[in-house]
């Protein structure tokens, strides 16, 4: 995207903004202008062949109408030159307000002081990559590891998202743009059904490493090659979790964690009660900050709102809720700068030093670990509780305590995020990866959180272990 | 447009593609609207517009999608290229199973279009149900509507056009509560088919809604000053709430033919079936009979053609516990019969959808139904049961990347002791292995307990899509299970 392309798109939404203008003028009615523009690529692969190579170039337009405390939305998918549909947006927008129902309380409306452009996290070389590109860095990921039996899947995501934003409270307005891309490559045995990952982020191109990806694949492909695997018992483990077990874990406290409007609904496990309190383990430190360009940050949030480091957890005590704006409107507190898309999670690294799967095989250990690199189909139980459950999956080790190595079928945990971030962490790694968060079931919105590698937590209970895979 | 369209599928076929299909959605309207505690928190109306082309070259897909038509040409070089680049990377060229060039029209039953119902008469109903749901005891409460409307114009290059109109409806109650304790309990509803045999406006039944708010807000008051649920053996009845998410959790998802052949691997999972397993695998008891029916009259599940421009089909799934049968499209079924070395599947079953124009159609369940049984009325069994729970509305699941094994939570439970339905507990969940579980059925109701529920969120594929679809089930019994862990 070119200087002048965003000059097109500001122009296109300050048009719009003038008609909105003419449309309220003596209506205490104000008009939002929303902006979503991705440019996606992706390339599957299944089988050692590639399932689907698409791009698909999409250009949303929310048209936010707010009237006292009536609300009310437009939403399209439209293109640059379609100026006359998105005013009929307004009009649409405006037509629906009226017919809406008031809130109970005043909700704000942004009114940005200035405009604000960031566009430090778009880098166009990973924002372009070729299909031959993709092609071929997936093919040094999986090199030589293939086999008959053994395939090759994953995919190569990499595109570019620009979100712009327009009120017609200011004449002022925001700015963003992210390059991202995500890596997923799996190696699995069509016969027996094991399957290993390895996984990449990145927000530039010097972030892509094929030859790390090939590493970790081949170790883990000669463990499970060499090991024949085995049902564990039930019953309690010192567990060793990988990044994305240890993101999805800490991303889901988002929701019914340090979530206000969750924690003011009751979808909470944390209190304001617990504010101040040791919640989890001294040695977590969780915090949301957008310093970390792994994380596609944003630097204000969506009112405008400057954005800085939020400490949610220091040395495991309760620091504080966020807050989107519309939950703090209803529940009357301070918003936090968290209207946003995502957060930048940034759960800092410990003092165990272990800085690849290599060095936590190499590690001396006192008992068996369970490694559990990943967490499939994780759900929340309970979540007045902290209760998640999830399985077990891709490449899961038990680190025996005389030094071997065996290879576990699945397992289930069903467990409290207050034990597993509690008093039984034993340690975390000083060494720290982004791990990629992204889905793309709406519009893309790349998502990261920066992890230690490793956790180990002590004596969690497995509550099911598998016969097979 | 559609001239354009035909011109341009032409066009790639003389470039070498051996196929081409276009999906064209001249709109997709949608209308959501959220109230929260009588707040309307979301009242957005959507529309949407543009192609999707799939390009097959060499033995391998390519796929562009754009709401810009300003650039067609461009669009379709785009497809092909990304297929002439990925056949760069194949290893069984990609053979799409036969099947006829059709000329059709469908239209998802409905008598009343829900795009053209004043929003003041869609904001007065869920006033009233946000009244009706503001009880003492209710912390928080839902009332939700969401409304699709869309037209898809299908044209391949084997001669097929289909025009298709789906209109979809859902509606959602929701209450909340928290107990002594401090835990926050819940009990919802979710519009399925509810006897109707149309799914516009019209089936947004008053009379239905105000009932279940009523029993909602009943429900959850007994919830919240239960007794947690034991954790031991036990046989667990699930009624249709909570029978259909077991049905699309470990058959459904479990007998998709692209997860079996491992298309699904990186992402949502494989599956524990295996090609040899079709005609032999004992699935589940010999009460188990399940089907993928996109023929059922008003469900989301059904939709005249599938996005191969196949018609909709009722196919077996599993006969008397026997696994006969798979959710599949055109392409994996010549794959299975390839890699099987034999003739497994006669042809396409009709079900690869995409959700949007701008995602790639996958093998997606249709209405995956359990046939009703001969074990008579829910009343009948229970008074059959020695030991049991009466479950009902998933809160929580949770499924094995192989769905070889699951965990549920539901919103509520009533014990059973000695053939009689007994307290309701709290925070009930039940845990199991696939195979072991169904073939632990030993009571399916009749056909007056069997009820058609809607799904609304099915979610699978990178990129990622969201489905619509249902699930006819009846009350089944299901033995030795465990219990609240």
């Amino acid at each position: 995207m070119s200087a002048h392309q965003k000059d097109r798109i500001i122009d296109t939404l300050q048009a719009l903004r003038a008609y909105a203008l003419e449309k309220i003028a003596g209506r205490r009615l104000e008009i939002g202008l929303y902006y979503h523009e991705e440019d996606s690529y992706l390339m599957r692969f299944a089988n050692s062949a590639i399932s689907l190579n698409t791009n698909e170039h999409l250009i949303r337009l929310d048209i936010d109408a707010v009237e006292g405390r009536k609300r009310a939305s437009y939403a399209l998918i439209t293109d640059l030159n379609k100026l006359d549909e998105m005013k009929h947006g307004v009009d649409t927008a405006i037509e629906l307000v009226q017919h809406a129902q008031p809130l109970n309380y005043d909700p704000s409306i942004p009114r940005y002081r200035e405009s604000f452009s960031d566009e430090s996290c778009f880098e166009p070389a990973l924002a372009e990559i070729s299909n031959e590109e993709r092609l071929a860095f997936f093919n040094q990921a999986v090199a030589g590891l293939e086999t008959a039996e053994l395939k090759a899947s994953g995919i190569f995501s990499n595109g570019s998202t620009t979100i712009a934003m327009l009120y017609t409270t200011s004449e002022h307005s925001q700015f963003f743009r992210h390059s991202d891309a995500q890596v997923i490559t799996v190696l699995a045995h069509s016969e027996l059904k094991w399957e290993v990952i390895a996984e990449a982020s990145a927000q530039r191109k010097a972030d892509l490493d094929a030859a790390k990806l090939h590493r970790e694949l081949a170790t883990l492909v000669r463990l499970y090659q060499e090991t024949p695997a085995q049902q564990l018992p039930l019953g309690k483990y010192d567990i060793v979790f990988g990044p994305a077990a240890i993101a999805e874990m800490a991303s889901i406290m988002r929701w019914i964690g340090f979530n206000g409007g969750s924690m003011k609904r009751g979808f909470s496990f944390l209190s304001e009660a617990q504010l101040g309190q040791k919640v989890l383990s001294a040695q977590v430190n969780l915090s949301d900050d957008p310093s970390y360009r792994e994380t596609f940050p944003f630097q204000r949030d969506y009112y405008g709102m400057k954005r800085d480091g939020f400490s949610i957890f220091k040395q495991g005590v309760f620091q504080g809720f966020t807050w989107t704006q519309d939950d703090a409107d209803e529940f009357q507190v301070q918003p936090t700068g968290h209207t946003i898309s995502h957060a930048s999670l940034v759960l800092q690294g410990g003092g165990q030093a272990v800085a690849s799967l290599q060095e936590l095989l190499a590690m001396p250990r006192e008992r068996d670990l369970l490694y559990i690199p990943f967490l499939h189909y994780m759900n929340i139980v309970n979540p007045s509780k902290g209760v998640i459950t999830a399985s077990s999956r891709f490449g899961a080790l038990l680190l025996k305590a005389d030094g071997s190595v065996g290879i576990p079928y699945n397992v289930r945990l069903t467990q409290s995020l207050l034990d597993v971030f509690g008093d039984k962490v034993a340690w975390l790694s000083k060494q720290t990866e982004a791990y990629n968060l992204s889905a793309s079931y709406g519009r893309r919105n790349p998502m990261a959180m920066l992890t230690p590698l490793y956790m180990r937590v002590n004596d969690l209970e497995i509550s099911h272990s598998n016969t097979s895979y | 447009m559609l001239d354009q369209i035909k011109q341009h599928v032409e066009n790639l076929k003389r470039m070498g593609a051996t196929y081409v299909d276009t999906r064209w959605y001249p709109f997709e309207e949608s209308n959501s609207l959220v109230m929260w505690n009588g707040n309307l928190k979301d009242a957005t109306l959507s529309r949407e517009s543009g192609l999707g082309i799939r390009v097959l070259y060499k033995g391998a897909w390519g796929f562009s999608a754009s709401s810009d038509t300003g650039d067609l040409p461009g669009l379709y070089t785009r497809a092909f290229d990304n297929a002439r680049i990925a056949a760069q990377r194949i290893t069984l060229p990609v053979r799409l199973a036969e099947k006829d060039a059709i000329q059709a029209r469908f239209e998802s039953p409905n008598r009343i279009n829900p795009m053209t119902v004043p929003l003041g008469e869609k904001v007065a109903f869920l006033q009233q149900m946000d009244g009706k749901l503001n009880q003492p005891g209710i912390l928080q409460r839902v009332a939700a509507l969401n409304f699709v409307r869309k037209q898809i114009i299908f044209v391949d290059s084997e001669g097929s056009e289909i025009e298709k109109q789906i209109t979809e409806v859902f509606v959602q109650l929701n209450v909340m509560g928290v107990d002594a304790q401090g835990q926050m309990h819940e009990r919802s509803f979710t519009l399925g088919q509810d006897g109707k045999d149309s799914r516009g406006w019209e089936s947004v039944d008053p009379i239905l809604f105000n009932e279940t708010a009523e029993r909602l807000v009943q429900e959850l008051g007994e919830i919240l000053v239960a007794e947690p649920c034991p954790k031991d053996l036990r046989s667990v009845i699930l009624l249709p709430g909570q029978m259909h998410l077991q049905t699309h959790e470990t058959i459904g998802h479990a007998l998709e033919l692209d997860r079996i052949l491992g298309y699904e691997l990186a992402f949502a999972g494989g599956s524990f079936v295996t090609l040899d397993d079709f005609g032999k695998l004992r699935y589940g008891s010999e009460k188990l009979t399940a089907r993928a029916d996109a023929t059922l009259t008003n469900s989301p599940g059904s939709f005249g053609y599938d996005d191969d421009g196949v018609l909709a089909q009722n196919n077996l799934l599993i006969d008397k516990g026997i696994l006969v049968g798979a959710i599949t499209g055109r392409q994996m079924v010549e794959e299975a019969n390839a890699k099987a070395k034999r003739q497994i599947f006669d042809g396409s079953g009709g079900a690869n959808r995409a959700t949007a124009f701008y995602r790639v159609p996958i093998e997606r369940m249709t209405n995956i139904n359990i046939d009703p049984g001969t074990d008579g009325t829910l009343e009948d069994i229970i008074a059959k049961t020695e030991k049991g729970l009466v479950m009902d509305s998933p809160r929580s699941w949770s499924i094995g990347s192989n769905r070889e094994q699951f965990h549920f939570a539901t919103e509520i439970a009533w014990l059973v002791e000695d053939g009689v339905k007994k307290q309701v507990v709290k925070n009930p969940t039940y845990m199991g292995k696939t195979l072991e579980f169904y073939n632990s059925l030993s009571a399916v109701g009749d056909a007056s307990t069997w009820k058609v529920e809607f799904v609304n969120n099915c979610g699978k594929g990178q990129p990622n899509q969201i489905m619509q679809l249902g699930h006819g089930v009846p009350v089944c019994r299901f033995d030795a299970v465990r219990v609240g862990e």
